[in-house]
């Protein structure tokens, strides 16, 4: 049972796995991912591409093609229910109307035959008996919420129309069509240029204050992660390796492969140097190392680490990660 | 939009006009002549095989041979060359007969294809799916008029259905609904026939289409939205699967004039196609000609049908 049915936990994933079957080994994309989201507040899940984030964020909104996926194990609550053992219908229900999900693509994720009134309409309609009209209004004062200009005229427009921004804040239109309790942005602005990214984020930071929302943000961009983020965790070939506030992570990292994110990231100081790129890249996830997924890539690799993945290691308020070696040496506390 | 039109429609024109010159030299250039058809009969004199060439201008330049051919076929004073009939009278009548062939065989073949291959695509490696696989490359793989002659034999000894010809001999002296009634069931076994290929081949591209929809990010977003999935497969997806088929609706059309040549001569069903196919062994330059230029003209005006349609449904497509 969900332990904190009256807290403001919104949202808790627990030991998740989610395995895909095709010929050959079975690729475990998520191994065992742990974390939680509070009303109102922005979770970030960060890791480069390929350690699981968008299949863990469509096994929690039930997206996932089964087969070739599989629920391999683990729970989801939400807001007290169990998710896995939610019927289709009360599932559909949820969808939308309080878990909504924005998408890493904006220039696919319209459908080119509607407009967009239609679409951010049917988001109303489907979710809440209102008239057409009605719809009609709210869908104006949605895409007038995030940043259409003109908005009357703009609702016959087609997808093709619009730039690749503005789709983006259709789809945000979309989300929050039916003012959800959760809103999971996978990677909204990584198809975007910089300036436009700049304003989803406020736009998605403003939204996030004014409806009194969670955002669960998935990015491989700690930038964004610094701009937004109350809680991070961060995740690698299908694991969490540290999680923490959004504090602890920028100035007290624990894990190597944090340090490593933090390291590629760019910054003034590093100004005119060349910017560190962490060696090899995340393994396929039917061919993961045994003991620590990092453990080949890692500066700080010990040969226990080849055999051994141990749990958390606790630092206090909230902030964990799973590496013993700079638990056990203290590593990082001086470096930061 | 007119512009377009107007651009399109001159363009089909000019395009037409090459198809003609093409076919009429290939005619031309095929061994035989109507004049040596039977070379070896006694009774055909060379004189006569003079005449012959002469009557049909066989002995002037191409050009002219050309020129005086079509000036015939836009003035409809083309005449066969075997009966002297007018060639456009004659496929007029053809074209009535092939017509119900046609539409019978279109309707069944587009209303059974679009929900076999939706179908499928949804349940997709369901049992469903199997056993309309397996059946499509079964019927795609027999040969047509291999499996026209056995149901032929099934329908004929076992439901006493009528197969042969467009009705049955004598059945003219009948009352009228005895009439129509006959002439329908006339119409059974060949339409079928005609239907079962396409559908084979139709479902499948059907299928096909729609399973490529299903995975599109924009399919996911309507999932996404919480819509149900009948909304989430008829509405989001299938509109965008069917696209494609609108061009294919334009490209029906010059079946209109082709008809099936082993369909009716399987049924000796005095259609177009049988006569096309006649007129060929006959070196009926006429007919031939005439049916060709017809069909060019049909393909051509169905690519223009093709291209407006999609304009309508495709909002990204405007001139
Ligand atoms: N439909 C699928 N079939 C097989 N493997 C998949 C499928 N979807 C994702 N994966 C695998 O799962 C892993 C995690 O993918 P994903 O969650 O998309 O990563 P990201 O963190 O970049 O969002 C990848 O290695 C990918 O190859
Ligand atoms: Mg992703």
């Amino acid at each position: 049972m969900n332990p904190e049915p009256h807290s403001d936990l919104l949202l808790s994933v627990k030991n998740l796995k989610v395995h895909f079957q095709g010929v050959g080994p079975v690729a475990k994309a998520v191994n065992g991912v742990d974390f939680k989201v509070r009303r109102r507040q922005t979770v970030c899940i960060v890791g480069e591409s390929g350690c699981g984030k968008t299949v863990t964020a469509l096994a929690i909104l039930g997206l996932l093609k089964q087969p070739p996926a599989v629920i391999a194990g683990g729970e989801i609550f939400f807001d007290g229910l169990s998710l896995f053992d939610l019927p289709a219908s009360q599932m559909r229900n949820l969808r939308g109307k309080r878990i909504a999900m924005v998408f890493q693509e904006p220039m696919t994720s319209l459908n080119p035959v509607f407009t967009i009134g239609d679409q951010v309409g049917e988001a109303v309609l489907v979710h809440e008996e209102v008239s057409d009209d009605q719809a009609r209004r709210r869908t104006i004062q949605l895409l007038y919420d995030v940043g259409i200009v003109e908005p009357e005229k703009r609702l016959n427009d087609y997808p093709h129309q619009l730039s690749g921004g503005q789709r983006q804040r259709v789809m945000i239109a979309m989300a929050l069509a039916c003012e959800p309790d959760l809103i999971i942005a996978d990677e909204p602005t990584t198809a975007l240029d910089v300036t436009v990214q700049a304003q989803i984020l406020r736009l998605l930071k403003r939204l996030k204050q004014d409806k009194e929302m969670a955002i669960q943000y998935i990015t491989h961009d700690l930038g964004v992660v610094a701009a937004i983020a109350d809680h991070v965790y961060v995740m690698y070939a299908g694991v969490v390796v540290e999680q923490g506030s959004a504090d602890a992570i920028f100035s007290k990292a624990r894990h190597p492969y944090t340090m490593a994110l933090l390291d590629s990231l760019p910054t003034k100081e590093k100004r005119g140097q060349r910017l560190y790129s962490i060696p090899g890249s995340v393994p396929h996830p039917a061919y993961r190392p045994l003991g620590c997924p990092f453990h080949p890539r890692c500066r700080y690799c010990e040969p226990s680490c080849e055999k051994a993945f141990p749990d958390f290691f606790d630092y206090g308020k909230g902030h964990e990660a799973r590496c013993p070696v700079l638990y056990k040496s203290g590593v990082g506390e001086k470096d930061r | 939009m007119l512009a377009f039109f107007g651009r399109s429609v001159i363009q089909k024109i000019v395009t037409l006009f090459f198809v003609s010159v093409v076919s009429f030299l290939i005619i031309h250039l095929a061994p035989g002549e109507p004049s040596q058809i039977d070379p070896l009969n006694p009774k055909f004199t060379p004189e006569m095989v003079e005449r012959m060439r002469k009557e049909f201008n066989l002995d002037k330049p191409l050009h002219i041979q050309y020129l005086l051919f079509y000036r015939n076929l836009f003035n409809g004073r083309i005449v066969s060359w075997r009966d002297n009939l007018p060639v456009l009278g004659k496929i007029w009548e053809r074209f009535l007969n092939s017509l119900p062939l046609f539409i019978v065989g279109t309707l069944l073949t587009w209303t059974i294809s679009f929900p076999v291959g939706i179908r499928s695509a949804i349940q997709r490696d369901g049992i469903y799916d199997k056993s309309t696989t397996f059946l499509s490359y079964l019927l795609i793989s027999i040969p047509g008029f291999f499996f026209a002659y056995i149901l032929i034999i099934f329908v004929v000894t076992k439901l006493h259905v009528p197969v042969i010809g467009m009705e049955t001999f004598g059945v003219t002296a009948s009352s009228p609904l005895v009439r129509i009634m006959d002439r329908t069931w006339h119409l059974v076994l060949p339409s079928i026939l005609g239907a079962t290929g396409g559908v084979a081949v139709l479902s499948r591209y059907v299928r096909g289409q729609m399973l490529e929809i299903i995975g599109q990010d924009y399919v996911r977003t309507a999932r996404a939205k919480g819509l149900s999935s009948e909304t989430v497969y008829y509405k989001h997806a299938l509109r965008n699967a069917l696209l494609p088929f609108v061009t294919m609706f334009g490209l029906i059309l010059p079946g209109l004039i082709g008809g099936s040549v082993i369909i009716e001569s399987i049924f000796s069903w005095p259609g177009m196609g049988r006569m096309a196919y006649e007129a060929i062994l006959g070196r009926d330059y006429p007919v031939i000609l005439t049916i060709n230029f017809l069909t060019a003209v049909l393909v051509l005006a169905g690519t223009l049908v093709s291209d407006l349609l999609y304009m309508v449904v495709d909002p990204r497509i405007k001139i």
